[in-house]
C-alpha cells in the first residue's frame, strides 16, 4: 500500500486555494454582536478614571466593560485580569470592552471612551526586571493562586526559576583548559500569523456556552474557562475550524475569555471579537524576549566539560504560557551536546511588554541562538573547525540529558548523521568563506538544535473512527488543522495501517469539544505522535470489530482474515471475502436476519514516564524523545554597507520517518522562513515608556517571498519506536538553527560577535563601531 | 458577507462618494462638499484613506474620485514634453515606462499589490511622508498642473513642492510635464531598506545628470523628500575628491534627519555618504 511517505494531497486543500475555506471570522450571525476592546497606550500606568459616558451615546452600544473586576485568570500563575483593573502592565492590555450592534459602533464608541492614566517606572527589559529595587510589575505576587510546579519570587519580578543542577561544576571547569563566556539578548516579537485572532461567545438560557475560537486549544479554553468562572466544564462547547497561521501564538485563552464575558453581559447574546492586526500584535500574547549569558569549558580536545547558563526570559505583563516557555529552555539549555557538568538558572521575568506565549519551537529557537553563537565562540578559540567541534560534542545514545535522562538511539536520533548531511548540502569542505570581489564576500554558517516537546505528563489525545454506508471511513481527531496537514497525516497513518485507499478516508476538519475527542492541544510537533498513536488503536478496534462479523460469515477464525482494500477476506484466498459496505453497518443474510452492527473505532494514548522536574536539580523527564537537526546558512555580504543577501539555507533533521514528503519539505522550509525572518528582521522596538514602536505590519515586516534564500532540506530517518512508523515532530526544527546559523555567518563576516538580534546592518555597522 | 459591511469593518466611518466626469465638475464638486462641512477628499486609488483611515489618521465624509477624469489618466508625449496624469497607477507606469528613472524609483514604492492601487497623485500628495514618486519630478524640474477654483494652472514643481505638496485648499494635481531632454538624462537610482527588499525607504536615493550637473534628491533622510542646492553645489565641485565632495555635502543636509524604527540618524547618514559616493562614481563619467 505504502501511504506513509507519499506526498498525499492535503485533505482541505481544494477549500483553500479556492477560497472557500472557512475561518473563525467568516462565520456570521444576523444576531451576532461586536466587541471592541479599548487598549492601553503604555507599558506600565495606574489606572485613575475612566469615562465612559459619551461611549454610551452611540447608537448601538449595548455594554462597556471597565474596571470590573473578575476573578485573575492565567495558566500556570493566576495573575491577569481579563481587563485591566487599577493599573495597566503592558501597551496594548485591554482597558474596557465595548459591546455594539456593529463592528464600526463598537469601533465609534470605544473610540470615545476616555481613561485617565498617571504614568509608573517602567520595566524595560528582563534585565532591568531582575535588579534588586526594580518597579514591580506585580505587588501582590505572593497572593496569586498557582500550580505548583511553578516558583515566584514574592517582592521581585521573578515569575518562575527553574534551576538545572548536574554533575560537579568544579570538577569541569577544572578539566577545562579553554572557557568562553559571552552575553546574549534579543527583544520580544510577534507571530504574524495570516490569520488574526478571534472569538465568538454566546450563552444559552439552559447554561450552554457555545464558544467558536481560532485556537490550537479549544480543550483548554473549556477547561479554563469553567475553572476560572466556575462554569460547568460539559455546558461550555468549543468550536475551532480551520485556524490560519498559529506558531504557538494561538496556545494561549485570551479573546475566548473576553467574548465569554462580553456575551454575559449582553444577556448571552452572541459577541465576536476579532483582533485587529494592530491588537493582534500588541494585546494577544507575542514572541517572547530573551537575555542569556552562557560560558562554556573545553579540554584541549574540544571536549565540553562544563556549561553555565543563566537564562533571563523576557515574559511581559503576565506569566500565562511563559512560564513552561523558560522550563522547557532550562531543560534542553545546553543545545545537542553532551556535557556532563551543567548549571542553569532560567529566570521567567515579568517585565513591562505584552505577555508571551509560545513560539515555533517553544524556547528552543532563542536557546539555539545564544549556545550556538557561543559554540562558534570556543570553535574560534579553540581553533577548530565549528563544524567539527559540534561533531565530536553531539550528543548520542548512553549520554544523558540536562535533566539527566539517559539516551537511546530510538529518543535522541543521530545528530552526526545530520551533521554529515549538512556538511555535504553546504558544501562546507569548499570552506566557510569565498571573495566574490573586494567588497563582497561568501560566507557559510553552521548550528544544530534538538527539541523535546515538554508537555504535560497526562496530556491525552484520542480518535473516533465511523463509518459511511459505502464502506469509507470517517476520522474524527481532536488535533486542529492551523495550516500543518497533519489531519492528513492522520488519514495516511489510518490509510497505511487498512492497507487502504486514503482517499476513502475523510477527515473531520472542525473541531469542537463536546463530540471530538480530546486532542490535548495542537503544539509541539505532537500531533502526528500522540493523535497518530490513538489512531493506530482506533484502527485496531475497527480491525478487530471487521474481524469479528467477518468471521462469522465467512465461518472461518479472526486469525485467518486479512483487512485490505475496504475488505476482509481469507489470507490464502483474497476471492473469499466481505467489502467493508457490507458488514460496517452491520451484516445481513438473504433471509433477512442481521449481525454486527454500525463499526465504532476508539482509540487513545497518553505519553508514559513523563515526570515533573525536581525543582532543586531539574532532574526528570521532561518529553518522549528528542529530534536532533544541523543548519547551514550562506549569505553574501558587503563588507562596505554591511548589508547582506540570503542565498542558502539549509536543514537536515531526524525527521524519524518521513510521512507525507512534500508536507514535511513545506513544514521545513516554512519554519527556515520564519526563522530567518526572526533573525534578521523581526523585532518590537519599545520606547522609554514601553510602547511597541511598531505594531503594524508596514513597520513589523515578516520575510517576503523573493527575499528567501534557497533552502536545502534533508532528512535522517532514525526511528522514534514509539511513534507511529517511527516519526519524530518535525514542524519546528527548521526554525530553531536559523538564528545561530545567520548569527554565525555574519559573524564570521563581519569580524565581530553579533550576539543580539535581529541581524540587521545597522546592528553589524554599530558592532563594527563599538568593536574598533 | 456585503460587501458593505466589509468596508464598515475596514473604515469607522460613511462618506459619500463622487465619480466626476471631468475636472470643473470634480473642483466644484469639491467646493459644494466643503461648504457643506463634509471634509472632501479627492481619491482614486484610496490605499491612504483604507489604510489610515481604519486607524484613526485619516477622515473624510465625500471622496472624489478622479479616475475618470481623461487628464489625469494620461501618459503622452506631446512636442517636447511628457504628461502623466495623477491618477495612473504605479504599476502602469512600470508597465508604460516613459520615464526610466521614474519607474527605477516607482517600482520600489510599496508592494506588487499596492503598487496596482497606488496612483502618482497619490504618492506625491501622500500623507505617509516619503513620497518617493516625487524625486524624479523634482530632478527634472517639472512643471505641475494643477486644477483648482481658478481653473488650471502650471507651476514649476521647485516652487510648490517644498517638503510636500503645497496645494491650497480644494486644488487638484492633474499632471505633471517634464521636458524630454531629462527623461533621457542618465540617471542613477538606489532605494536602501533597514533590511533586505521590503519596507520603507531608509534611504531612497535618486540623482540624475544634465550635461555637466549633478542633482540628487533623496527620500527616507529626512521626514520629507527634497531636493537641496547646497547640497548639489558640494557635489558639484568636480575639481576635488569625490570624499570630499560628500562630506561637505552632508554638512549641508536639511534638518531634522529621522531616527526612528527604521534606522538611527547616524545610520542613516553612514548610508548616505556611501550612495552619494555610488552616485558620483556612477555618473561620474556620463554624459561627459
Amino acid at each position: 500500500m505504502e501511504v506513509i511517505g507519499r506526498s498525499v494531497i492535503r485533505k482541505e486543500a481544494a477549500d483553500k486555494v479556492t477560497g472557500r475555506a472557512k475561518y473563525t471570522d467568516d462565520f456570521e450571525s444576523v444576531q451576532m454582536l461586536s466587541g471592541k476592546m479599548v487598549i492601553s497606550p503604555y507599558g506600565h500606568a495606574k489606572i485613575v478614571n475612566i469615562d465612559t459616558a459619551n461611549a454610551w451615546k452611540v447608537p448601538g452600544v449595548r455594554a462597556i466593560i471597565a474596571g470590573k473586576r473578575y476573578p485573575l485568570t492565567g495558566e500556570t500563575i493566576r495573575d491577569r485580569p481579563p481587563i485591566a483593573v487599577d493599573k495597566v502592565r503592558y501597551h496594548g492590555e485591554p482597558v474596557a470592552l465595548v459591546v455594539a450592534d456593529t463592528p464600526a459602533q463598537a469601533k465609534t464608541a470605544a473610540d470615545l471612551i476616555n481613561v485617565q492614566y498617571e504614568l509608573l517606572p517602567v520595566v524595560n527589559s528582563p534585565t532591568e526586571a531582575f535588579q534588586e529595587g526594580a518597579p514591580l510589575v506585580h505587588e501582590r505576587l505572593g497572593e496569586y493562586k498557582k500550580e505548583a510546579d511553578s516558583y515566584p519570587v514574592p517582592g521581585t519580578n521573578i515569575a518562575t526559576h527553574t534551576k538545572i543542577r548536574k554533575g560537579q561544576m568544579e570538577k569541569g571547569w577544572a578539566e577545562s583548559e579553554t572557557v568562553v563566556e559571552a552575553s546574549f539578548s534579543f527583544a520580544p516579537s510577534d507571530h504574524a500569523a495570516m490569520e488574526t485572532r478571534c472569538a465568538t461567545a454566546e450563552i444559552f438560557p439552559d447554561g450552554k456556552i457555545i464558544i467558536m475560537t481560532a485556537s490550537q486549544a479549544p480543550f483548554m479554553a473549556k477547561r479554563l474557562i469553567a475553572d476560572y468562572f466556575g462554569e460547568d466544564m460539559g455546558k461550555i462547547i468549543v468550536h475551532t475550524p480551520l485556524v490560519g497561521g498559529a506558531y504557538g501564538g494561538k496556545a494561549a485563552v485570551q479573546l475566548e475569555v473576553l467574548a465569554y464575558l462580553a456575551s454575559k453581559e449582553v444577556g448571552g447574546r452572541p459577541v465576536k471579537i476579532f483582533n485587529t492586526r494592530e491588537e493582534d500584535i500588541l494585546t494577544s500574547p507575542c514572541h517572547i524576549g530573551l537575555d542569556a549569558t552562557v560560558k562554556l569549558g573545553a579540554d584541549r580536545n574540544g571536549m565540553i566539560k562544563a556549561a553555565e547558563i543563566r537564562f533571563w526570559w523576557d515574559g511581559g505583563a503576565y506569566s500565562d504560557k511563559a512560564i513552561d516557555v523558560s522550563r522547557s529552555g532550562a531543560v534542553d539549555c545546553t543545545g545537542p551536546y553532551n556535557i556532563e557538568n551543567v548549571w542553569c538558572d532560567s529566570y521567567c521575568m515579568y517585565t513591562n511588554h505584552p505577555y508571551a506565549s509560545p513560539f515555533r519551537g517553544y524556547s528552543h529557537s532563542e536557546l539555539s541562538f545564544v549556545i550556538e553563537r557561543t559554540m562558534d565562540i570556543l570553535a574560534q578559540k579553540l581553533n577548530i573547525d565549528p563544524l567539527e567541534l559540534r561533531y565530536i560534542n553531539a550528543i548520542k545514545p548512553g549520554d544523558t540529558t540536562p535533566t539527566r535522562v539517559k539516551l537511546t538511539r530510538s529518543n535522541v536520533g543521530d545528530l552526526r548523521k545530520c551533521i554529515e548531511k549538512v556538511r555535504e548540502l553546504i558544501k562546507w569542505d569548499e570552506g566557510a568563506i569565498k571573495e566574490v570581489n573586494e567588497r563582497i564576500i561568501r560566507v557559510k554558517g553552521v548550528s544544530c538544535s534538538w527539541k523535546t516537546s515538554t508537555i504535560d505528563a497526562n496530556a491525552p489525545s484520542g480518535a473516533i473512527l465511523t463509518f459511511n454506508r459505502d464502506g469509507s471511513i470517517n476520522l474524527m481527531s481532536g488535533v486542529i488543522e492551523i495550516g500543518t496537514g497533519t489531519k492528513t497525516i492522520l488519514a495516511q497513518i489510518l490509510a497505511e495501517k487498512l492497507k487502504m485507499d486514503v482517499d476513502r478516508i475523510h477527515v473531520r476538519m472542525e473541531v469542537d469539544t463536546q463530540t471530538t475527542p480530546e486532542h490535548w492541544k495542537t503544539v509541539a510537533s505532537r500531533g502526528t505522535y500522540m493523535a497518530g498513536r490513538a489512531v493506530l488503536q482506533a484502527a485496531d478496534d475497527v480491525i478487530r470489530q471487521l474481524k469479528e462479523v467477518a468471521s462469522c460469515v465467512l465461518r472461518a477464525p479472526e486469525e485467518d482474515l486479512v483487512v485490505a482494500d475496504s475488505r476482509v477476506f481469507l489470507r490464502d484466498d483474497p476471492s473469499i471475502g466481505l467489502d467493508f459496505k457490507d458488514i460496517v453497518y452491520g451484516y445481513q443474510y438473504p433471509n433477512g436476519n442481521s449481525i454486527g452492527g454500525q463499526i465504532i473505532g476508539t482509540g487513545k494514548f497518553i505519553l508514559r514516564h513523563i515526570t515533573h522536574l525536581d525543582p532543586e536539580t531539574g532532574e526528570g523527564k521532561p518529553g518522549p524523545e528528542w529530534a536532533p537537526a544541523a543548519y547551514g546558512v550562506e549569505i553574501e555580504f558587503d563588507k562596505r554597507d554591511y548589508t547582506y543577501r540570503l542565498i542558502k539555507a539549509c536543514t537536515v533533521l531526524d525527521i524519524g520517518k518521513v510521512m507525507n514528503e512534500k508536507a514535511a519539505l513545506g513544514q521545513v522550509m516554512g519554519a527556515m522562513s520564519m526563522g530567518l525572518a526572526f533573525a534578521g528582521r523581526e523585532t518590537f522596538y519599545f520606547d522609554e515608556l514601553g510602547r511597541v514602536l511598531n505594531p503594524q505590519l508596514r513597520t513589523y515586516r515578516p520575510l517576503r517571498y523573493g527575499e528567501n534564500p534557497e533552502y536545502l532540506v534533508g532528512f535522517v530517518e532514525t526511528p522514534h519506536l514509539d511513534s507511529p512508523y517511527g516519526a519524530r515532530g518535525g514542524g519546528e526544527h527548521g526554525l530553531m538553527g536559523m538564528p545561530g546559523a545567520l548569527g554565525n555567518a555574519l559573524s564570521l563576516a563581519a569580524g565581530v560577535p553579533l550576539n543580539c538580534l535581529p541581524l540587521i546592518p545597522e546592528f553589524i555597522w554599530r558592532a563594527k563601531k563599538t568593536f574598533k | 458577507m456585503a460587501g458593505k459591511e466589509d468596508f464598515q469593518i475596514v473604515l469607522p466611518f460613511d462618506f459619500d462618494y463622487y465619480l466626476p466626469k471631468n475636472l470643473k465638475e470634480a473642483v466644484e464638486l469639491y467646493r459644494y462638499l466643503d461648504q457643506q462641512g463634509k471634509q472632501p477628499m479627492f481619491f482614486s486609488g484610496g490605499t491612504e484613506l483604507i489604510t489610515l483611515g481604519r486607524i484613526d489618521l485619516a477622515y473624510t465624509e465625500a471622496v472624489i474620485d478622479i479616475k475618470e477624469i481623461a487628464e489625469c489618466q494620461m501618459i503622452q508625449f506631446s512636442d517636447h514634453q511628457l504628461l502623466i496624469g495623477s491618477a495612473v497607477t504605479l504599476t502602469q507606469l512600470e508597465e508604460a515606462n516613459p520615464f526610466p528613472l521614474l519607474t527605477s524609483v516607482s517600482s520600489e514604492v510599496a508592494d506588487h499589490t499596492a503598487r496596482g492601487k497606488i496612483t502618482l497623485g497619490g504618492n506625491i500628495c501622500a500623507q505617509i511622508f516619503y513620497r518617493e514618486a516625487v524625486l524624479p519630478f523634482l530632478l527634472a524640474d517639472s512643471e505641475l498642473i494643477i486644477a483648482g477654483p481658478e481653473g488650471l494652472k502650471t507651476i514649476q514643481i521647485n516652487e510648490i513642492f517644498q517638503e510636500q505638496l503645497r496645494l491650497k485648499k480644494g486644488e487638484l494635481l492633474v499632471q505633471t510635464s517634464t521636458d524630454k531632454r531629462f527623461i533621457e538624462a542618465p540617471f542613477y537610482a538606489v532605494k536602501r531598506r533597514q533590511q533586505w527588499d521590503t519596507g520603507y525607504p531608509l534611504i531612497t536615493l535618486a540623482a540624475l545628470k544634465m550635461g555637466q550637473e549633478l542633482r540628487v534628491a533623496i527620500s527616507g533622510l529626512c521626514p520629507f523628500p527634497f531636493r537641496s542646492p547646497e547640497v548639489e553645489t558640494y557635489l558639484n565641485r568636480w575639481g576635488q575628491a569625490a570624499e570630499t565632495r560628500v562630506d561637505n555635502a552632508l554638512s549641508a543636509l536639511p534638518k531634522p534627519i529621522l531616527e526612528d524604527v527604521e534606522g538611527s540618524a547616524d545610520y542613516r547618514l553612514f548610508v548616505l555618504r556611501h550612495l552619494l559616493v555610488d552616485a558620483l562614481s556612477a555618473l561620474e563619467r556620463a554624459g561627459a
